[in-house]
C-alpha cells in the first residue's frame, strides 16, 4: 500500500529521497504538500501524509526536523503557507485549535500546554468545560468524577485531582496531558513525544494505554517517538520527517530497529557530509577573497 | 507545615487506592483548620485587617460604632469596586492604569449626554458604553498590536485626563441628578442619587454586589479559569485553545467599565464632578494597592476579588483610624506607606507557608 514513492520536490538534497504516501479512499487525514516557513527559517519544505481510520502512524526525525510543526499545523494552531489537509474527504483549513476539536483532532504538545496555577480537573477540562444545566457555572463535581474515571483507566492515581498541577512530577503531568487528549472525544489524536519526562512505569501505562485505543479501533493517531523499540511495538507504519520533507514510509512490520538505525546514521553521515563541503567551500571563497 | 507535608499529591502518586495512601490526620485536625485558614490567599490580610480593627477599637471609643463604619466606607467601596475589575487584568499579567480616567471621565460624559437632554439612567448606560469603548482600545492595542499594557493605559490615562480637563474647562461642576433639596423635615435627595452613590449604603451594595458576582466569575466560571490560565502561561493557553486576545480585551472592557461607573457612584455622592487628574491618580494606585494587598501577583497567574475587597477595607481601616487618631495630614501618607509594606512583608510569609504545605 505504501511501497511506491515518488520524488516531488525540485530542490530535494543530494541523496535525499522524498516519500509521497499513496493515499486511499479510507484515509481520515490527508496531508498534502505542505509548506511552513518562520522567516527565514524553514520549518516544513514540502510534506505529505495520510492516516488511516484506526491507525497508529509513528513519526520520526531528528531535532529540529519539522516534526512538531508539522503537529502544530494540523492542530490548528498555526496554518501553513501553501499545501492542503483533507480530513474525512472533506477540505481541512482548521481556524484554531478549538476549531480543529470541534472536527475531531486533538493534540497532546510536547510542552504539555498545562497551566500551572490550574489543577488537575480544570487542566484536563480546558476549553472543554462543562457547565451546570445552561448556566455559566462550571460543573466541578461532574468534571472532577470524569477525569477521576480517565486518569484511573490510565491508572494514575493521584489522591487529590484539585491541587495546581505545577504540584506534580513530569510523569504525573505528562500522563495529565495525554488523559486530556484521549478523553476528548477525538477522531484523530496527535502526540508529540508523549513519553516524554516519563518514568519507565508511567511510559509503560501509557503505551498500554495506546495499545489498547488501537485495538478498539475509533482512535487514529499521529505519534511522535525517538525510542525505536516503542516506534515499532506501538505503531502500524512509520514516517521518517528529514529537514521538512518526509523520507521514508513503510509499515512497521516491514521495517526493523536495524533499518531504522541505518536510515539514522545515514542521514548523520550526509548531514556531516553537507556540513564539510559547506567549510570546504567557506575556506576556498576565503582563500579567494584573502590570498595571503 | 511538617503534617501536611504528608497530605502532598506528589508524596502518593502511583499504586493502591487513595484512602490506603493517606496519611493519618486525627491529632492534628483542629491545627489543620486554622492553618487552612490562615493560609488561604485571604487569610493572611483578613487577620491583618481585623488586628487593626482591634487595635483601633480599644484604643479610640469612638472607632468601632456605626457612624465611624458610615465614615469609613468612602474610603473602601470605592477601591474594593475598581480593584475587582484590577484584579483580572492582574492575574493575566497586565494593568489598567487607565481606571484614573475613566473614573474621571465618565462622569463628565453623563453630564454632557445630560445636557443633551437625555433621562439619568440611559445617562449612566452611555457613559458606561464610552467606558467599555474605552476598554476595547485599551486590549485591543495591547492584546493585538502587543504594545505593553503599562504603556498603552498610562497613554489612555493621560488622554482621559487630559480630555476631562479640556471639556470641563478645569471647572467643578454640579453632578445632575445628585441635588440636595432641604426642607422642613431635613435633607433630601432623589432616588436616583440614593440608588447611585448618595445613599448611605448605596456603595456599599455596589462593592458587595460587584465583588460577590466577578468572585464568582473568577472561581466558577470558563472566563474566570481562561483568565488564570492565561495570566499563568499564555502559550500553553493558546495550545490548549484558550482564545486569549478575547479573555485579554474582555477583561480590559470590565475593568474600564467598573472604573467608570465607580467615577460616576462617587461624582453623584459628593454631588459634584471635580476634573482633579491628581485625586485620580491617587484613586488609581489606592485600588492598585488594594489588588496587591488583598493577595493578587502582580506577575499575574493568581489572584482573588474578595481578598482586594479585604485589602480595601484594610487601606479604609488604616486610614479612618489614623485621622481619628489626630495623626498630623503630613504623616498619613508616611504610616499608610510603612503598613502596606508590612501587610505585604507578612502576605508573603504566609503565601511561602502556603505553597510548602501543599495548599495551592
Amino acid at each position: 500500500m505504501c511501497e511506491g514513492g515518488q520524488a516531488l520536490a525540485e530542490d530535494t538534497l543530494p541523496g535525499e529521497v522524498i516519500v509521497a504516501p499513496v493515499s486511499d479512499a479510507d484515509d481520515v487525514l490527508r496531508v498534502e504538500h505542505i509548506a511552513k516557513s518562520f522567516g527565514p527559517v524553514t520549518a516544513l519544505r514540502d510534506v505529505s501524509l495520510h492516516l488511516k481510520k484506526g491507525e497508529v502512524l509513528g513519526l520520526l526525525g531528528d531535532n529540529g526536523a519539522g516534526k512538531s510543526t508539522l503537529i502544530k499545523t494540523i492542530c490548528g494552531f498555526q496554518k501553513q503557507d501553501s499545501g492542503a489537509m483533507w480530513l474525512k474527504g472533506e477540505p481541512y483549513e482548521p481556524r484554531s485549535v478549538d476549531h480543529a476539536r470541534s472536527l475531531g483532532v486533538d493534540v497532546v504538545y510536547q510542552d504539555l500546554a498545562l497551566i500551572d496555577e490550574l489543577s488537575v480537573y480544570q487542566n484536563m477540562f480546558l476549553c472543554r468545560e462543562e457547565r451546570v444545566a445552561r448556566l455559566p457555572f462550571l460543573d466541578r463535581r461532574s468534571m472532577k468524577k470524569e477525569a477521576r474515571a480517565a486518569l484511573d483507566e490510565i491508572g494514575i492515581h493521584l489522591p487529590r485531582l484539585d491541587v495546581p498541577v505545577a504540584r506534580l512530577s513530569g510523569g504525573q503531568r505528562q500522563s495529565i496531558a495525554v488523559a486530556r487528549g484521549v478523553y476528548s472525544d477525538a477522531d484523530i489524536l496527535l502526540l508529540d513525544e508523549p513519553l516524554a519526562a516519563m518514568g519507565a512505569k508511567e511510559g509503560a501505562m501509557i503505551l498500554e494505554l495506546i495499545a489498547r485505543l488501537k485495538k478498539e479501533g475509533k482512535l487514529s493517531m499521529i505519534m511522535i517517538l525517538h525510542n525505536y523499540v516503542h516506534v515499532l511495538e506501538s505503531c502500524d507504519r512509520v514516517n521518517m520527517i528529514v529537514d521538512g520533507v518526509i523520507t521514508f514510509d513503510k509499515p512497521a512490520a516491514e521495517t526493523s530497529l536495524e533499518e531504522l538505525t541505518e536510515i539514522v546514521v545515514d542521514e548523520y553521515r550526509r548531514a556531516r557530509a553537507a556540513a564539510n563541503a559547506e567549510e570546504v567551500a567557506e575556506a576556498a571563497e576565503a582563500a579567494v577573497l584573502d590570498p595571503e | 507545615m511538617s503534617g501536611s507535608d504528608d497530605e502532598s499529591p506528589v508524596a502518593a502518586s502511583a499504586g493502591g487506592p487513595a484512602h490506603e495512601r493517606r496519611a493519618p490526620r486525627t491529632a492534628v485536625a483542629p491545627l489543620t483548620l486554622i492553618r487552612q485558614v490562615l493560609t488561604t490567599r485571604e487569610g493572611s490580610i483578613v487577620v491583618i485587617t481585623v488586628a487593626l480593627t482591634v487595635y483601633f477599637s480599644l484604643s479610640l471609643s469612638v472607632f468601632f460604632t456605626t457612624s465611624n463604619f458610615e465614615n469609613l466606607l468612602p474610603y473602601f467601596a470605592p477601591y474594593a469596586m475598581l480593584a475587582a475589575g484590577e484584579v483580572f487584568l492582574m492575574i493575566n499579567g497586565e494593568i489598567d492604569l487607565s481606571i484614573g480616567g475613566c473614573y474621571l471621565f465618565a462622569p463628565l460624559m453623563f453630564y454632557e449626554f445630560h445636557g443633551g437632554g437625555i433621562p439619568l439612567i440611559p445617562c449612566v448606560i452611555l457613559a458606561l458604553i464610552v467606558c467599555m469603548g474605552i476598554g476595547v482600545f485599551n486590549g485591543f492595542v495591547t492584546a493585538v498590536l502587543g504594545v505593553n499594557s503599562f504603556i498603552t493605559t498610562l497613554g489612555t490615562l493621560f488622554t482621559l485626563e487630559g480630555l476631562t480637563l479640556i471639556v470641563s474647562h478645569a471647572e467643578q461642576l454640579e453632578m445632575p441628578g445628585a441635588q440636595v433639596t432641604t426642607n422642613s423635615t431635613g435633607n433630601h435627595i432623589t432616588s436616583f442619587a440614593s440608588a447611585f452613590g448618595a445613599g448611605t449604603y448605596s456603595e456599599l451594595f455596589w462593592a458587595l454586589g460587584i465583588v460577590l458576582v466577578m468572585q464568582v466569575a473568577l472561581t466558577r466560571t470558563r472566563w474566570g479559569l481562561h483568565t488564570i490560565a492565561v495570566g499563568s502561561n499564555r502559550i500553553a493557553a493558546a495550545e490548549a485553545g484558550v482564545k486569549v486576545r478575547a479573555v485579554l480585551i474582555r477583561n480590559f472592557v470590565v475593568c474600564s467599565t467598573l472604573a467608570g461607573f465607580v467615577g460616576i457612584l462617587e461624582a453623584v455622592r459628593s454631588n459634584s464632578i471635580t476634573p482633579d487628574p491628581g485625586a485620580a491618580n491617587s484613586v488609581l494606585l489606592d485600588a492598585i494597592a488594594a489588588a496587591v494587598i488583598g493577595g493578587t501577583l502582580l506577575a499575574g497567574g493568581s489572584g482573588t476579588v474578595v481578598g482586594a475587597m479585604i485589602g480595601a477595607l484594610f487601606l479604609g481601616v488604616l486610614q479612618d483610624g489614623l485621622a481619628i487618631k489626630g495623626v498630623n495630614a503630613d504623616y498619613l501618607d508616611f504610616y499608610l506607606g510603612v503598613a502596606i509594606l508590612v501587610a505585604m512583608l507578612i502576605n508573603r510569609y504566609v503565601g511561602r507557608v502556603r505553597r510548602r504545605s501543599g495548599l495551592g
